[in-house]
């Protein structure tokens, strides 16, 4: 069961490599923005079906939140955006390693100094590794 | 400009962990797929704005492409899905470690084939020694969170 839910989330990954191979040469034709809207829009009318037929009926309103809750939709834009960018340039892989120092660099001050009302958490000595070893795999990507 | 491209994508990925961040607090209040929707619907309000103001016209619109090309969405929704429906079974650093694995393999072959009209990079023992670093990484930030996990528990 463990495992066929691993190969499952292997997948999902895949599937965001694929979006990103499909945006590249897409904003490339219709223009970068246009290429961002598609994702978004066909997203908000999958994600409103979702919602409608399997969200739980008394969940609080969005307007009961603290408004700077609600900013995660402004900055997925500028993650879709970039991708659409920098993939036909550099490459897929090249644009996923990148992607994935920025958020581990990131959600290492972010656990740090407990931004964003998480957790807080000190930095460890493994985490600080891992960052040096994804620098090093960007630089070898770089220069092959 | 390899260099701006690469520091473009290490930005891009710190947008999507204040993201992953933001939305944490959010879900938890009001349920993941209502903050979904929120998510993708703010994403699909901004870029149409900026569309309007300050996008040149192309030759091509999004309904003259082969309709292969629109199916992005598709595999960016499920994403989010398979993680919430997994992270509470497998774990948060098991489910992160599998789908970096899942986007690796996938971008190299994507790059090697140069599949859906990308170009064409192949594989070299650079762009292999590349993955190699990643694992020991992946390996680390996984040690990292069993250990953290150990403390809180």
């Amino acid at each position: 069961m463990q495992f066929i839910l691993i190969l499952i989330v292997v997948m999902g990954g895949m599937g965001l490599s694929v979006e990103a191979g499909l945006l590249g040469p897409l904003g490339g034709e219709v223009g970068e923005l246009w290429a961002t809207f598609s994702v978004f829009s066909v997203g908000a009318a999958l994600t409103f079906m979702l919602m409608l037929f399997f969200s739980p009926r008394n969940s609080p309103s969005f307007f009961k939140q603290p408004s700077w809750t609600l900013l995660g939709g402004v900055l997925g834009p500028v993650y879709v955006v970039i991708l659409t960018i920098t993939a036909p340039v550099i490459g897929i892989a090249m644009t996923m390693i990148g992607i994935l120092m920025g958020q581990i660099a990131k959600s290492l001050l972010i656990d740090h100094y407990g931004l964003f009302g998480t957790q807080h958490r000190q930095v460890d000595r493994k985490r600080l590794v891992a960052l040096v070893f994804i620098i090093i795999a960007l630089f070898l990507m770089a220069q092959g | 400009m390899t260099l701006i491209m690469i520091i473009l994508a290490v930005i891009g990925g710190a947008t999507l962990s204040i993201q992953a961040a933001i939305n944490a607090q959010l879900g938890s209040k009001v349920g993941v797929f209502r903050c979904a929707f929120l998510t993708f619907s703010v994403g699909a309000l901004i870029t149409g704005l900026l569309i309007f103001y300050f996008e040149p016209s192309h030759a091509m619109t999004l309904l003259d492409v082969p309709k292969w090309q629109l199916l992005g969405a598709m595999c960016g929704v499920p994403y989010i899905v398979i993680m919430v429906f997994a992270v509470q079974r497998i774990g948060t650093a098991v489910a992160t470690v599998a789908v970096i694995f899942g986007q690796l393999c996938m971008s190299m072959l994507i790059d090697n084939f140069g599949w859906f009209g990308n170009g064409i990079i192949s594989f070299t023992p650079t762009r292999i020694g590349a993955i190699i670093c990643l694992g020991i990484a992946l390996y680390f930030i996984h040690a990292s969170n069993k250990a953290a996990v150990k403390t809180e528990g």
